[in-house]
């Protein structure tokens, strides 16, 4: 059984908020007593987001009595292929105004509480303070140990999903004696092993199925009804239609929710996940780098430069710098292409994977090789703003 | 004929879609459905245990048959089920995207 939330005190409804909720109100399950229960409930949404949209909509048109949205991010026109929450009017404005006044529109009995800022472990424990449940639609690992281990500390459930390409995974951490976050995962992976969704790509409708039984938990918490997936992990890949449930238990050594905690206060999650050095490098492996406008006044100048390309062949459709297309994937395969004499240019999207490149090809003997800084992207920045981004 | 399923960006590493399908001489084990992996995908050597000490890395996990095996010891014999093939071995990876 789900963990029931106790009201803080009984909520009535009004006559119009009665035949707004009609269609819960008749079924059981829910009745009068569950959408009191809705009312009083306070949840706190983590991202705006792919996530976040069908998240706080539901939940806003559900009846939550005060829900929380945080997020330092404006709104751009990648995000509106999947965050339906946002319009196009919307681009370049707060994602967190912006989201508010969707939820106002669908149903004006809900308060909105906006917490524009990043959710950063300076803040996390006040802001959760607020709330019964928190609902992590984050798209980075620091922040995902971080609302993991604010939500033990704080004893409050994390309604939890993650989101890449075709595949997506769910569960209700931190809740009972289910397990948390750091149970299953006690680790993130080394930064630019797992691709982001910037880079990897997300199917625009897959924020929606996970967003939504995102949505469909915080509303069972909140009636202590059915069963949770608390203890449980929800794989979905949308791409097959497959919904695979796995078990997931406590991990006793866990260190923030074991027998004998090691961490037993918020930590610098951005070191813990090795995202201050990977920035502080610019991309994950240190390499020599060009900056785009001393590369286009080398190929201007006539100078031998041997521009390698090492996204996809579906990316190099989109945009290009005419060069030698080999993914990186192929490059120890196909290395033979290359003459080590000519000075070679790699680049990518964005200089993760041309620096992964760079690296493979110092260690194959390639001395005059180099990685474009900020990859195509900013090669469109710097050079040729007719350049499509994507 | 044992299925497993890697994570998607695995998949991308390793030039495959779907399910994978490995050989596995004599006992069905984690660690023999792993080698017979990663000798056909080299370029998966390291991602999902330890180059070094060939253990599990701590943001992968190992399920099949709705069971968590990730902390079942490597030589131990997969479910029946997964070695019939009618279930696969399931590689879960984290994942942020939100």
């Amino acid at each position: 059984m789900a963990t029931p939330n106790e009201p803080a005190a009984p909520m009535t409804l009004s006559n119009d908020e009665v035949l707004r909720y009609s269609r819960h109100l008749i079924m059981p399950e829910v009745g009068v007593e569950g959408q009191q229960r809705i009312k009083a409930a306070r949840v706190l949404c983590v991202g705006t987001g792919g996530l976040g949209s069908p998240l706080a909509l539901y939940l806003a048109a559900a009846g939550v009595g005060t829900l929380g949205l945080v997020d330092f991010d404006v709104v751009d026109y990648t995000n509106l292929q999947r965050q339906i929450i946002h319009t196009t009017g919307d681009v370049g404005r707060s994602k967190v105004q912006s989201a508010a006044e969707k939820i106002a529109a669908i149903n004006p009995f809900v308060q909105v509480l906006r917490f524009e800022a990043k959710l950063t472990s300076a803040n996390a424990m006040e802001i959760f303070r607020e709330f019964d449940i928190i609902a992590d639609g984050t798209d980075n690992f620091a922040t995902r140990y971080l609302v993991n281990d604010a939500c033990v500390l704080s004893g409050k459930p994390n309604v939890y999903a993650s989101i890449f390409r075709f595949e997506g995974q769910a569960s209700v951490f931190g809740a009972g004696s289910g397990p948390c976050y750091r149970c299953l995962y006690p680790e993130p992976p080394p930064p630019g092993s797992v691709p982001s969704c910037v880079e990897g790509g997300v199917l625009g409708v897959l924020p929606g199925l996970l967003g939504v039984i995102q949505a469909t938990e915080v509303i069972k918490l909140i009636l202590g009804a059915g069963d949770s997936l608390i203890g449980r992990l929800l794989l979905v890949d949308a791409l097959a239609m497959r919904f695979r449930e796995v078990k997931i238990s406590r991990d006793p050594e866990c260190p923030v929710c074991g027998a004998n905690p090691t961490v037993k206060e918020l930590i610098d999650y951005e070191q813990f996940c090795g995202v201050r050095s990977q920035e502080s490098s610019g991309a994950v492996v240190q390499v020599p780098e060009i900056q785009p406008e001393e590369l286009k006044r080398k190929l201007d100048g006539g100078a031998d430069v041997f521009v390698l390309d090492v996204r996809e062949p579906h990316e190099y459709q989109i945009c290009n710098l005419g060069g030698h297309l080999i993914p990186l994937g192929e490059l120890p395969q196909r290395v033979h292409e290359l003459d080590r004499s000519r000075e070679i240019v790699a680049h990518c999207k964005g200089g993760v994977r041309s620096a992964k490149a760079v690296a493979f090809l110092q260690g194959a003997g390639f001395e005059k090789v180099s990685s474009l800084a900020g990859g195509i992207l900013a090669w469109a920045d710097k050079v040729d703003s007719k350049m499509p981004k994507y | 004929m044992i299925r497993v399923i890697i994570p998607a960006h695995l998949r991308t590493l390793a030039r495959v879609e779907g399910e994978v399908r490995v050989e596995v001489e004599g006992v069905a084990t984690q660690r023999a459905v792993l080698d017979a992996l990663e000798e056909r995908y080299p370029m998966l050597r390291g991602t999902i245990r330890d180059h070094v000490t060939q253990k599990r890395r701590p943001f992968v996990r190992f399920f099949a048959c709705e069971r968590d095996l990730s902390h079942e010891a490597p030589d131990a014999r997969l479910p029946d089920a997964v070695i019939a093939g009618t279930e696969p071995f399931l590689i879960v990876g984290a994942i942020a995207g939100g």
